[in-house]
């Protein structure tokens, strides 16, 4: 049932999917679906929280996986977080897509998870660095926009290619003390 | 917006209509930003414009469509203080130039907390039709920062993921800060902004520096 809400919302979005087509894709009775969950939002936050939770054990375990500092850290962290965009394309086009705008609990939802992604920035950034309490929060929401506009496009799955360019990004405020050159782009 | 005179007031009917669509739209974005999109209304949105329901389908044909006008007319506001502050720097003035444009973006959002709810918070969450126009919204911001960037700290190209991750970064931030109804105070966000903004081109030392100068 899970994964019948996921292609479902992906394929015709949240509003458009009903409970009769979740129990038809799924191949279940609609008893089976209300004696697990309360309904087709219920379900809809299920689903998230399942691949939420999948999408963080994945970055927790890609940070870890590294013996290097922080910056190997964070880089790794990303490509996990990248790897398993990659391979859940509907998961996160739901997640990222539909979720902000399916209902008020699933934005709020969504609103909590960029937190936890912003906490776990922050445990693995250097702690010396003066910078506004909100980088972290800027840098999580610019690479979820650019996990939105991948999760909709045509071929979701070369995500991992943009694993350098985001790098660059969410690294640059934590190498304070190089000195950057200046010279004009073309 | 001021409603019209009654009676016999000498209007030509272009000028009615077009006034009465422009309160329309102001009307559905203050009613939107205090009760939120699920329970806007058509005979909310004509309430508060002093506008009958019958003329209000002469104008939109529904919610949604009063809803896509008034996204576009609040991101059209946006974007013609962002353009004002860009003019008055050179094309070899990036950081003032940056500085200038979101100093003045965050503070007419901070100024109008209905034009920052529509633009940053409903655009998003209003539902599959206007996603698009949100995304292409956060795109047509990006040539103004991207024009005159200087280049990355290998002396390369800064990658085009770098413009769009800085604005859906920004959006992203100030949309948090106003669904917690903290749009009054999103001005004590410039300096942060402004420093994240720079950073990516500059490093965060340049940045740091550019911001404090103030």
């Amino acid at each position: 049932m899970i994964d019948a809400i996921v292609e479902l919302c992906a394929e015709q979005g949240y509003e458009a999917t009903k409970i009769a087509d979740i129990v038809s894709r799924a191949g279940v009775a609609r008893k089976t679906l209300y004696d697990n969950f309360d309904g087709k939002e219920d379900l809809f936050l299920s689903a998230f929280d399942l691949y939420l939770s999948e999408a963080k054990t994945a970055v927790a375990a890609a940070c870890d996986s590294t013996g290097g500092g922080w910056q190997q850290r964070i880089e790794s962290g990303l490509a996990g977080l990248l790897r398993f965009v990659g391979d859940h394309p509907t998961a996160a086009r739901m997640c990222l897509v539909e979720a902000t705008s399916a209902t008020r609990s699933a934005s709020l939802r969504y609103e909590a998870a960029i937190a936890d992604f912003v906490a776990m920035l922050k445990e693995n950034a250097p702690p010396d660095v003066e910078l506004p309490e909100t980088i972290e929060e800027s840098l999580v929401g610019g690479v979820a926009w650019i996990l939105h506009q991948w999760t909709r496009s045509s071929e979701p799955r070369r995500i991992a290619e943009l694993l350098p360019e985001l790098s660059q990004f969410v690294l640059s405020p934590y190498n304070g003390s190089k000195n950057f050159q200046t010279g004009k782009r073309k | 917006m001021e409603r019209l005179p009654r009676g016999r007031h000498g209007l030509s009917p272009e000028y009615v209509a077009q006034n009465q669509r422009e309160r329309l739209i102001i009307g559905l974005t203050e009613v939107l930003y205090e009760v939120g999109y699920q329970s806007t209304t058509v005979s909310l949105i004509g309430q508060r414009a002093a506008v009958s329901k019958s003329d209000f389908y002469k104008h939109f044909e529904s919610k949604d469509d009063c809803f896509y006008a008034a996204y576009e007319t609040a991101i059209e506001r946006i974007r013609e203080v962002v353009i004002v502050a860009c003019a008055e720097h050179g094309d070899d003035e990036w950081p003032p130039r940056v500085r200038n444009a979101i100093t003045s973006m965050i503070a007419l959002l901070a100024s109008d907390p209905p034009l920052a709810g529509i633009a940053l918070v409903e655009g998003l969450r209003a539902g599959r039709g206007v996603y698009d126009r949100y995304q292409a919204a956060l795109e047509s911001f990006v040539p103004y920062l991207r024009e005159g960037a200087p280049s990355a700290p290998d002396g390369g190209e800064v990658p085009a993921a770098t413009d769009e991750a800085v604005i859906g970064g920004i959006a992203s931030l100030l949309g948090r800060r106003v669904l917690a109804g903290e749009v009054e105070e999103l001005d004590e966000l410039t300096p942060a902004v402004l420093e994240f903004a720079l950073t990516p081109y500059l490093g965060t030392v340049e940045a740091r520096r550019i911001v404090s100068a103030g």
